[in-house]
């Protein structure tokens, strides 16, 4: 039984759909000639090559859920984990964007125009931004302009600007509006300054105003005479793109990127810590972990350096860009930092809530590392245990988590500026409330520190 | 370019119309910028060699090095 992923209804040349848990493209054939000539032109071989592209095979048509209108069947190559553009930190949205222009330009050179440069296209595999969308082209007809000038400037010109100029936080209007921010409201949250430069006054201020000016218009296309012509388009791409590279985001000390180096134990408890996750990593052998409070991704990489496929969340945009920082200077694979607020995760968004999924639709996942994260959530954010150790039971089979008592210096900051009102918050209060959602396999104090270490397995209890 | 005259009423709102008159008006602008540009970076090419760029900001489309 074939199933179109909900997500993929609005480009006419084709959906995906699973059949047997994997996924598939249908291309319709209204889309022959563009996919013909992509893959005939050359294109697909430098872009899929460059890494900058998701490879394919075609496979069998007769896989095709629709088949009057199909022409084709492909299989992408599989991304283990989907993220959107409000989890991604300024370089990640930064790296997309230009990702975008590149293969913009570039397809011109081989006969084509990228038609959409919607930031849902693009995702995070192996360390870089790929584009994940096989449909995305068209044969270039020249004198058009660019069908995706505005996708991309509310995709991204306008989250990028705003979290340079106003507030690196402004990136969470993506997840309000679905197809990118509004050009009227970035234009209206922009400071003045921003009208004196030349990109962001044209793609995004004067363009609003013309938005605003011709809507409800319909241009009579035949009747102009001025055309794009292709020298015309390569400016403006390379306008856009002299202005993405021209944004680059002013590092805020938000107060956990300090974290490590910040706080009461020692080098020696550290390692301590190390080892113990490593080894209880090593018994349960997960092929994906999500790292959940992994500030700048220094224990969840004693998973990704192992193979181990690691996803590492965390709520401080600061931390995630040095994380990613990291990822991209060491060439790092297997690690995906993302910004993800835990108390109030990435929900399903969009047409039929399914557009978009939410952090949970998108796991479980093998294992779970929660480490210094539970005293946060109980003592911070007020959540019962038995309550974070459902939601961990739902992210993941397994657990690997940290219990930091009330003794320990970071426990007792959080409790300097409020009542202690979580009797209950105690090793073995914790222990109660876990062994209703899971079993515990092992636990290991953190030598040279009062914390403690558990592996546990879900399900049982 | 007498942008009024080429315009009909549009029965519903599509920001899409200000998108595209914007890129026609700009058109002139950015193709002569790209022409300025080339022989620009020709001229600059003489006097000094390029400078490495950012890990960031290098060519998303180029072959890596391993497989050229």
């Amino acid at each position: 039984m074939s199933k179109r992923i909900a997500a993929s209804f609005r480009d006419p040349s084709g959906f995906m759909f699973e059949h047997k848990g994997v996924i598939y493209r249908q291309i319709n054939k209204s889309y022959q000639a563009d996919y013909d000539t992509l893959m005939e032109s050359g294109l697909y071989e430098r872009l899929t090559r460059a890494g900058a592209m998701i490879a394919h095979e075609e496979v069998d048509a007769a896989l095709a859920p629709i088949p009057k209108l199909a022409y084709k069947v492909v299989k992408p190559d599989p991304i283990d984990f989907i993220s959107y553009p409000y989890e991604w930190c300024f370089g990640q949205l930064r790296e997309a964007a230009l990702l975008t222009l590149a293969i913009a330009k570039r397809s011109l050179e081989f006969g084509m125009s990228l038609k959409d440069a919607s930031a849902y296209n693009v995702q995070y595999f192996n360390g870089r931004a790929v584009l994940i969308d096989t449909l995305s082209f068209e044969i270039y007809r020249e004198g058009e302009p660019w069908t995706a000038y505005r996708q991309f400037c509310q995709h991204f010109l306008a989250p990028l600007a705003l979290m340079v100029y106003r507030d690196v936080r402004l990136s969470q209007l993506m997840r309000v509006n679905i197809d990118g921010i509004p050009l009227d409201l970035a234009s209206a949250l922009l400071p003045n300054k921003t009208r004196f430069r030349f990109g962001l006054l044209t793609h995004i201020h004067m363009h609003a105003k013309s938005q605003k000016r011709y809507a409800g218009q319909m241009v009579d296309k035949d009747a102009i005479k001025v055309k794009m012509n292709r020298m015309a388009l390569i400016g403006l791409l390379e306008s856009l793109e002299t202005t993405v590279k021209s944004l680059k985001a002013k590092m805020v000390n938000t107060g956990w990127t300090d974290y490590y180096q910040d706080n009461n134990y020692s080098e020696d408890a550290f390692q301590a810590k190390k080892q113990v996750i490593s080894a209880f990593l090593a018994r349960i052998k997960p092929n994906f972990v999500w790292d959940l409070g992994a500030n700048t991704g220094e224990f969840s990489r004693l998973a990704s350096d192992q193979g181990i496929r690691t996803v590492a969340f965390d709520i401080d945009p600061g931390a995630v860009t040095q994380n990613y920082k990291q990822v991209k200077a060491k060439r790092e694979k297997n690690i995906l930092p993302l910004v993800m607020d835990l108390t109030n995760p990435s929900p399903s968004l969009g047409w039929h809530h399914q557009e978009r999924s939410s952090l949970a639709a998108r796991g479980p996942v093998d294992a779970i590392l929660a480490l210094a994260l539970a005293h946060h959530l109980a003592i911070a954010n007020n959540v019962p245990l038995l309550d974070i150790a459902n939601f961990f039971k739902d992210l993941g089979s397994y657990l690997i988590i940290e219990f930091v008592p009330k003794t320990d210096s970071q426990v007792k900051r959080l409790l300097t500026t409020r009542e202690d009102i979580f009797p209950d918050y105690t090793q073995s209060g914790f222990e109660t409330a876990f062994c209703q959602a899971y079993k515990i396999l092992e636990s290991k104090a953190v030598v040279g520190s009062e914390r403690v270490l558990y592996l546990m397995e879900r399900g049982i209890g | 370019m007498h942008i009024h005259f080429l315009l009909k009423p549009l029965t519903y709102l599509d920001p899409g119309t200000g998108s595209f008159i914007i890129q026609m008006l700009m058109a002139g602008l950015l193709g002569g910028a790209v022409a300025v540009r080339i022989y620009w970076k020709k001229i600059v090419a003489w006097f000094k060699r390029k400078k490495p760029g950012e890990f960031e900001d290098a060519d998303p489309t180029a072959i890596p090095d391993e497989l050229d």
